[in-house]
C-alpha cells in the first residue's frame, strides 16, 4: 500500500519531469541543439587526450568520453533539484503526505533517458572512427550498462542536490566540480591506477568507475562474466548513494521544520 | 464538536544570525498563543507586518516545527501525527510562487492530486472538478507562465483543493489581486464554508476580514490581542452605537440638547460640518434620530465602531514601523 503510493509518486514526478523537458526541448532542438553539443565535447575530449596522453588509451578515452556524457546529464538532477527551491515549491511538497524523496528521485528522471540516448548514440554512431565496433549481440548490453551507469550517478547527484537544496547559490559549482572530478579521477582521461591510492578508494564508490570498466570490456570483447560483474558493482554503488540520497531528504525536511529554512514566500 | 486547529502556549523562535550584530540571539514570532479555530468555521488572522501570521501558517502546514507548546490539527499533534496532518490540509499563500510554470494548469493539478494519494481516475475527475470551480476550464491547457496573476491564485486555491483538505490554510490569498478577482475569491470561500470546510485565512484587509471571516483574531508581537465576531469585535472599543450627522450654521446649541437626552454620552466633530453622536442604547438612538431631524441636520448614519477601527486602537498608529 505504502509502497505502491510511492511508486505512484515516483511515476508521477517523472511525467512532471518529461512534460518539463518537453517545455524545453523539441525533437529538433533535442537532436540538433543537445545532441550535437554533446557529441561534440567527445570527438573533443578524445581528440585533445591523444594530444596529450598516449595513444593506446585511444579507445578507452573515446569510450570514456562517451559514457561520461550520460554522467554529465545525470549530475543535471543537481542544479534541477534547485529550482524546485526557486519555484517555491518545495514547502508545498513537505507540507503534502507525500516523501520528498520520491518527489525528487522523479522529478529529474527525463536526465537519464535523455543522457543514457546521447551516451547510445555517441558509441554506435562515432565508435567506429575510433576503432570501436560492436557485434549486434553486445549492443543490448551497451544500453544495460549506459542505463545502470547513468541511473546510479542520478542517485549520487540525488545526494549532492540535497546539499544544494539548502545553498541553492552552489547548484553549479556542486555539479561542475562533481563532474570534473569524475571524467579527472574515476578513469575517464586516464585510469584510475594513475591517482594516489585514496583517491583511487573513493573512486570505486562512484558508479562511473565500474560502468567504464563493464563498458571497456564490452568494446574489448571481453568475456560476459566480467562485464556482469562490473554491472553489478555500478548498481551496488547506486544503491549505496540512493540509501544515503533518501536519508538525506529525510534529513533535510527535519532540519528545515526545525530552523525554519524552508521558505515559502519570495 | 473538535476544534480545527488547537494550540496551547505555542512559542516559536528563530535563531538570528550571529554575524547580524543586533545583540540579539533569536527572535520570537510567536509568544504563548492560545488559539482555537472551530470545525467549519471562516477564522480570520490579523495583525502588522511581523505579527507571526504566516509562522502560524507554516506550523499548521507541518513545514516548521514548535518550539514549545502544543498545537493540534483535529485532534492530532503536528510533531508526532504528521503524515496524518498532512492529509488534512492544504495551504494557499499570495503571491506568484509555488506553481510549476512550465506545465499547463491541467498538468499542475494532476500532480498535486496525485501526490495527494489520489489514482488515475480520480486524479483527472478531481482536477477537473477543480479547474470547472476555479473557474480554469477553458485555459487549462495553457502554461501557467503565461497566466495574469489573478489566474495563478485561482490555481494555487485549487491547487491547495487537491487533497481536499479539511482545513484549507490561506496566507494572504488577495493580494495581488485586482478587486474582481478579489470579490470572485471570497465567494469562493464563501462556498467552501457552506461544504463544511473549516478556513484560517490571514490579511490585512478589514474588509475582506469583516465579509468573509466568522471569528477574527487579532494578533501582534506573537501574543492575541483580540478575537471574537468580526461585526461585534467593535465593543471592545466602545460599546456604544453612533449616530452621524451634517449641521449647517452653528450647533452648540443642538449639541447641548442632545446631551441633554437621556443615554446620549458624547458629542463630537468628526469633520467640519460633520459631527457624531454616541448613544448607549436603541432608545437614545432613536431620540437622537428625531431630533436632528427636527433641527434640519442632514446625511445621518447609525454605526458601530467597525474592525478597522479596533485594529486601529489595539495596535496602534504605527504607520510603517514594524517591530
Ligand atoms: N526564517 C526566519 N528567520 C528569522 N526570522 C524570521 C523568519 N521568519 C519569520 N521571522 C521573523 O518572525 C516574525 C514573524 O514573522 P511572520 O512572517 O510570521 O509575520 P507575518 O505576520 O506573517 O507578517 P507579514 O504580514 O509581513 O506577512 C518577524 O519578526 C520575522 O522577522
Ligand atoms: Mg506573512
Amino acid at each position: 500500500m505504502a509502497l505502491r503510493y510511492s511508486l505512484r509518486v515516483v511515476r508521477y514526478s517523472a511525467q512532471n519531469a518529461v512534460a518539463d523537458f518537453a517545455a524545453t526541448y523539441t525533437w529538433k532542438s533535442w537532436l540538433f541543439g543537445w545532441l550535437g553539443r554533446m557529441l561534440s565535447q567527445v570527438v573533443f575530449f578524445t581528440l585533445a587526450g591523444r594530444l596529450l596522453g598516449s595513444p593506446s588509451l585511444h579507445r578507452e578515452r573515446f569510450v570514456g568520453n562517451s559514457v561520461m556524457t550520460c554522467v554529465v546529464e545525470a549530475m543535471m538532477v543537481v542544479a534541477s533539484s534547485a529550482w524546485e527551491r526557486r519555484a517555491g515549491t518545495l514547502p508545498l511538497l513537505v507540507s503534502s503526505p507525500a516523501g520528498l524523496f520520491e518527489v525528487f528521485f522523479g522529478r529529474s528522471l527525463q536526465w537519464v533517458v535523455s543522457g543514457t540516448a546521447t551516451s547510445f548514440v555517441a558509441l554506435l554512431a562515432l565508435g567506429p572512427f575510433f576503432g570501436v565496433h560492436w557485434a549486434p549481440a553486445a549492443v543490448p548490453v551497451v544500453v544495460v550498462v549506459l542505463l545502470v551507469t547513468s541511473l546510479g550517478s542520478y542517485c549520487f547527484g540525488l545526494f549532492l542536490s540535497v546539499l544544494v537544496l539548502q545553498a541553492t547559490q552552489l547548484r553549479n559549482i556542486v555539479s561542475n566540480v562533481s563532474y570534473l572530478a569524475m571524467m579527472t579521477f574515476c578513469g575517464v582521461q586516464v585510469p584510475v591506477g594513475y591517482w594516489p591510492a585514496p583517491i583511487g578508494w573513493v573512486a570505486e564508490c562512484i558508479p562511473i568507475t565500474h560502468g567504464l570498466r563493464a563498458m571497456n570490456a564490452l568494446a574489448a570483447g571481453g568475456r560476459a562474466d566480467m562485464v556482469g560483474q562490473q554491472v553489478l558493482e555500478a548498481a551496488l554503488c547506486g544503491v549505496f548513494w540512493v540509501l544515503v540520497a533518501a536519508a538525506a531528504f529525510r534529513l533535510l525536511a527535519e532540519r528545515g521544520r526545525r530552523d525554519g529554512s524552508i521558505e515559502y514566500s519570495a | 464538536m473538535t476544534n480545527a486547529v488547537e494550540t496551547r502556549g505555542l512559542r516559536r523562535t528563530y535563531a538570528l544570525d550571529r554575524r547580524a550584530k543586533t545583540g540579539r540571539s533569536e527572535v520570537v514570532a510567536l509568544h504563548q498563543l492560545d488559539l482555537e479555530v472551530a470545525e467549519g468555521s471562516v477564522h480570520g488572522l490579523l495583525g502588522p507586518n511581523g505579527a507571526g501570521k504566516t509562522t502560524l501558517c507554516k506550523i499548521l502546514a507541518t513545514v516548521l516545527l514548535p518550539t514549545e507548546g502544543e498545537v493540534r490539527v483535529f485532534g492530532r499533534d503536528v510533531r508526532t501525527q504528521t503524515r496524518k496532518v498532512r492529509r488534512d490540509i492544504g495551504i494557499v499563500f499570495g503571491g506568484e510562487r509555488g506553481l510549476y510554470t512550465r506545465l499547463t494548469a491541467r498538468q499542475n493539478l494532476h500532480y498535486w492530486c496525485a501526490l495527494y494519494g489520489l489514482r488515475r481516475p480520480a486524479v483527472r475527475a478531481r482536477t477537473e472538478q477543480l479547474l470547472e470551480r476555479v473557474g480554469l476550464v477553458d485555459r487549462a491547457d495553457e502554461k501557467v507562465e503565461g497566466f495574469s496573476r489573478g489566474m495563478k491564485q485561482r490555481l494555487h486555491l485549487a491547487r491547495g483543493l487537491a487533497g481536499d483538505p479539511r482545513l484549507l490554510l490561506l496566507d494572504e490569498p488577495t493580494t495581488g489581486m485586482d478587486p474582481v478577482s478579489a470579490r470572485d475569491f471570497r465567494s469562493m470561500v464563501d462556498e467552501l464554508r457552506r461544504e463544511g470546510k473549516t478556513i484560517l485565512l490571514t490579511t490585512h484587509d478589514m474588509d475582506e476580514a469583516e465579509t468573509v471571516c466568522d471569528v477574527v483574531t487579532l494578533i501582534d508581537g506573537g501574543r492575541v490581542l483580540a478575537a471574537g465576531d468580526p461585526r461585534s469585535i467593535g465593543a471592545l472599543v466602545s460599546r456604544h452605537e453612533r449616530v452621524e450627522f451634517d449641521f449647517v450654521g452653528p450647533v452648540a446649541e443642538t449639541v447641548r440638547d442632545l446631551l441633554d437626552l437621556p443615554g446620549v454620552v458624547g458629542c463630537t466633530s468628526v469633520s467640519p460640518g460633520r459631527h457624531r453622536v454616541e448613544t448607549a442604547d436603541d432608545d437614545a438612538t432613536k431620540a437622537a434620530l428625531s431630533l436632528l431631524v427636527d433641527r434640519g441636520a442632514t446625511a445621518l448614519t447609525t454605526s458601530r465602531p467597525r474592525l478597522e477601527e479596533v485594529y486601529l486602537k489595539l495596535i496602534g498608529d504605527r504607520g510603517m514601523a514594524v517591530r
